[in-house]
């Protein structure tokens, strides 16, 4: 491509942008400035697999880029889209994109912009994270090299391992401080209210612990004093073995990242849903205006159908999210709502219509005030799961033939499993139980069951990784499900094999 | 302005990581060779050293959620999205871990729906060596052909001083005494100043006596007792003249192989059975092919009688039809009379079969017949698929042969058999899936004796 043509194409996107502006400006989007860079096919796919423009080395970002490169050389284009949750927002756009799927990815990200902006769980969150990972990545290189690759890397890896069981409350700055230069200064502190028995001072010294340990065993106590979630900020803290400084650096650069995606991760549903509200609003406004022509309108509309298509095999997030709010905007439009319409078992209720016209006022509300755990628990019904054709389905062994098959369609055992399966962000409630377990400082996990199970395999390869970092045995209490018999079992992990022992039947507490 | 142009000053940090994974998936590919090695996509691979393969992509391990309270089949779920109804079917896929594993694994089919998968090329070459590591085979790696050594005939090449009558060198013995004679004919001119035919009439008179023809030649006038002398050269041949031929005899060295295959072709052995077969026989071509020159492999397929087919025929068709195991042997008995003696040829003999016979005795004849013709190598596979299974051909084996049973150290479910005669190169191995075609490689193979 020469240089005019590029320049032309640039030239056309700012003309798209500036309508697009005034368009958001009108429907009441609430935005960061915006700003996108048009980049190269490879480096989209590099930010997608690495989460982030720049970051450090791992195999697991090489493979997962060599995975959307495979992706996007048999897909033949998919709109691809990456927001950056900073202030002003940064958008990327794929120079190879034809450009009715520029504009769609456009319109996309503004959405994306307002709900980052907007939304609650954003409200504390880092936004300086780029010059953070550029640095970061720098550190890690030199590790490398003082360390050793291998080192570094198995490092990474557990970490990466136990990255999702962090707290950090998100409406608090001091728990998503900018991060000091002195590693020691930043282990994370005590999140929880309960806290630890005592208050981490920065020594790491295992004397300090021992004397800890003394006070808490006179007191019968244990440590932790309650449940800790932060199974992560735990193991930092207190590991018998102790870390070195690189070795917390480590640590909490993959930590700060985990925490850093944590909104993301909590509101998937909804800032996908809301993105593809606004970019279908924000599309048919533009071919109205006779912004698209109608050759390109159709072109996006093609691409737009990939983006909510039905996975047979996967939840698609764009569709559940957009078929909820478009539930909520029409139900409150019509005045469906209220403690008596929820209450009505009568399926009369679905055609009231009072037109009160508090659709667009609720879903901007819902959009700051909610995560998916609480959206999905509050709007998604009958209606969305029915809409959205979602079902459950399990595998079954058929001679040599895995069979996939359709085990339930019904909606409110459906809601029952997305709801709980968002729950803590998707991620399996374990929280650290005791570190000083049978007095020999080994690491008790549990899991605190809900109806699904960890998967054992992973649950096995995890809790090693759990040990590459504590040094000393890890078990792990869950529950075994075959059926509806469910079984608490107890498995160890003591670096050179695991155990497994059956704790009786599981009793809901 | 909103919208960049960006130039981004590429690293190589994606390509270094991308290099990293892939270091991974070798040394994965390197812990699950059994599983690799039995992949359709090599065994069938037309043509090329190099094979697309499925591998898992190396896992990020995390807690993650696996099977739902009341869930049926294995209780793994997955939400998917579609107008279906309670059981329909909305895919399938060849079992993970291939036959004979039984229902409720339960995974995580969200998973196991596909997309953990990548393609990985990888080359054979590089999976023999793989497997030659595994099996402890360095001289099979360094592509040190093994030949053999045959006797074509006698000649004489080297010549020495001492030897047999009749292996005399008339020839050499008088060249030598011809340049013996000459030599002292100019040695004496030279001492005594005497005229060269004088000389030699001295040396002829004294029939080549260097001694007497000198002290003649220093007298006063020796002419006149040189008369009667001629003045030609005469050689006269002496003890050190003489030089014998040493016979020697030749050799060639061949380095051939031949393997005969023997599969049972009747109607219950089925596709899937099949195919271990035709697995083994791919690898052990391939590892034959790095000890041996010329590798040839022979089909005899059998019901109740044996035939010569084609590789086609031999793995891809079924005959009806009883099972006499022995008329594969007899067949091979009698190909190696005719074209493979073991004299020039490395036998490899292998049959499969699974275990049906309908005249064990004979067939433990037959194999006794084959064994006396100093095959390298004697194998029988019985293949159980199926968890009921009939008659065991093995037991035959096992009792005609003294074998004695073992099982695997990594997996308990192999079980081989092998001769208690470590000089009997015979050894039986049951293949109930696919995994078990390596460790039955390596019971041909590897240089440990137990595996």
């Amino acid at each position: 491509m020469s240089d005019s043509r590029e320049k032309d194409d640039v030239k056309r996107l700012v003309r798209a942008d500036n309508h697009i502006q005034k368009v958001v400006a009108e429907y009441g989007l609430d935005c960061f400035p915006q700003e996108f860079d048009v980049i190269p096919a490879q480096k989209m796919l590099e930010i997608m697999s690495y989460n982030l423009p720049v970051n450090y080395s791992h195999w697991s970002f090489g493979r997962d880029y060599e995975k959307q490169r495979t992706q996007y050389e048999y897909s033949g284009g998919i709109p691809y889209e990456v927001v950056l949750n900073s202030n002003p927002s940064r958008a990327f756009l794929m120079k190879t994109n034809p450009y009715p799927i520029q504009v769609l990815v456009m319109a996309h990200v503004y959405g994306h912009n307002d709900f980052m902006k907007n939304n609650i769980y954003f409200g504390r969150t880092r936004r300086d994270m780029l010059t953070s990972a550029s640095e970061a990545a720098g550190r890690l290189r030199k590790y490398e090299e003082d360390y050793g690759i291998d080192e570094v890397e198995r490092l990474i890896d557990a970490a990466q391992a136990i990255q999702m069981h962090i707290e950090a409350d998100l409406f608090q700055e001091s728990a998503i401080q900018p991060e000091s230069p002195d590693p020691k200064k930043r282990i994370p502190r005590v999140g929880s209210p309960f806290g630890d028995l005592f208050d981490f001072d920065g020594q790491l010294t295992s004397k300090s612990f021992e004397e800890k340990r003394e006070e808490a065993r006179k007191a019968k106590k244990k440590i932790p004093a309650e449940p800790d979630a932060d199974m992560m900020g735990f193991i930092m803290r207190h590991a018998p073995r102790g870390f070195e400084e690189w070795e917390l650096d480590v640590l909490s650069v993959v930590r700060d990242q985990s925490i850093y995606f944590m909104p993301q991760r909590k509101t998937k549903v909804m800032n996908e849903g809301w993105a593809s509200f606004w970019h279908m609003r924000i599309m048919s406004r533009l071919f109205q205006d006779g912004f698209l022509s109608p050759e390109e309108h159709g072109y996006y509309n093609l691409y737009n159908a990939r983006v909510l298509a039905s996975n047979p095999f996967g939840l698609n997030p764009y569709l559940l999210g957009i078929k909820t709010f478009l539930n909520i905007e029409k139900r409150y439009n019509a005045g469906q709502f209220g403690p008596e319409w929820e209450r009505s078992e009568s399926p009369d209720k679905w055609n009231i219509d009072l037109n009160v016209g508090k659709g667009m006022e609720k879903i901007f509300e819902v959009r700051r005030t909610h995560m998916d755990w609480f959206f999905l628990d509050e709007f998604m019904n009958r209606q969305v799961v029915e809409e959205s054709e979602l079902y459950i389905f399990g595998s079954k062994q058929q001679g040599n033939v895995e069979e996939f098959t359709v085990e339930e369609t019904n909606w409110s055992t459906i809601k029952d499993l997305v709801v709980r399966s968002f729950a803590h962000s998707g991620v399996p409630l374990i929280k650290v139980t005791d570190g000083d377990y049978g007095g020999k400082r080994e690491l008790y996990l549990r899991h605190f069951y809900d109806g699904l199970t960890l998967e054992e395999e992973y649950a096995r390869q995890t809790l090693r990784h759990v040990f590459s970092l504590w040094d000393r045995p890890v078990h792990l209490e869950t529950v075994e499900v075959e059926g509806n018999s469910e079984t608490r079992i107890q498995l160890t992990y003591d670096g050179k094999g695991f155990s497994k022992i059956n704790l009786g039947t599981y009793v809901q507490e | 302005m909103t919208v960049n142009q960006v130039d981004w000053d590429f690293s190589k940090r994606g390509q270094e990581d991308v290099a990293r994974h892939q270091k991974k998936i070798k040394d994965s590919i390197r812990e699950n060779i059994a599983d690799v090695i039995s992949e359709e996509s090599i065994i069938s691979r037309k043509k090329g050293q190099t094979v697309k393969i499925p591998i898992r992509g190396i896992k990020s391990y995390q807690f993650i959620y696996g099977k739902r309270k009341g869930g049926e089949g294995g209780g793994g779920y997955g939400l998917g999205h579609g107008k279906k109804d309670k059981g329909d079917v909305i895919g399938r896929r060849p079992a993970p871990n291939g036959e004979g594993d039984g229902p409720g694994k339960g995974g995580k089919p969200a998973d196991a729906a596909g997309e953990d998968y990548m393609e990985t090329e990888v080359d054979i070459e590089e999976l023999i060596q793989m497997m030659m590591d595994d099996l402890q085979l360095p001289d099979l790696r360094k592509k040190e052909i093994a030949e053999t050594v045959v006797p074509s005939g006698w000649s004489f090449e080297d010549v020495e001083k001492h030897g047999l009558k009749p292996n005399l060198d008339k020839k050499r013995s008088f060249k030598n005494a011809i340049k013996r004679a000459a030599d002292s004919v100019s040695r004496l001119a030279e001492k005594t100043g005497r005229p060269m035919e004088m000389c030699q009439k001295a040396l002829n008179k004294f029939k080549g006596d260097y001694q007497k023809a000198l002290e003649l030649l220093q007298k006063e006038d020796p002419g006149a007792e040189l008369e009667d002398q001629e003045d030609k050269l005469k050689p006269f041949i002496q003890h050190g003249d003489l030089r014998y031929r040493v016979p020697k005899e030749n050799v060639e060295s061949h380095s051939n192989a031949v393997i005969l295959a023997m599969m049972d072709v009747s109607g219950s052995m089925s596709t899937t059975k099949k195919y271990l077969a035709r697995s083994f026989f791919f690898w052990m071509v391939e590892f034959l092919k790095h000890k041996y020159r010329n590798v040839e492999i022979r089909f005899i397929a059998h019901t109740s009688e044996a035939k010569l087919v084609d590789e086609d025929e031999f793995f891809h068709k079924g005959e009806s039809g009883g099972t006499i195991c022995a008329s594969a042997y007899d067949l091979a008995c009698q190909l190696v009379d005719t074209d493979y003696p073991p004299s020039k040829w490395n036998i490899y003999a292998f049959h499969f079969s699974d275990g049906e016979d309908w005249d064990p005795a004979k067939t433990m004849l037959s194999v006794k017949r084959l064994m006396e013709k100093s095959p390298n190598m004697v194998g029988y596979g019985e293949i159980r698929t199926e968890v009921a299974y009939g008659q065991q051909l093995m037991r035959n084996f096992e009792e005609s042969f003294s074998l004695e049973r073992y099982t695997s150290y990594r997996d308990s479910d192999f079980e081989y058999y092998l001769a208690q005669r470590a000089e009997l190169p015979l050894a039986g191995v049951i293949l109930k899936n696919k995994g078990h075609v390596y460790p039955a490689l390596k019971v041909f193979f590897s240089k440990e004796k137990r595996i």
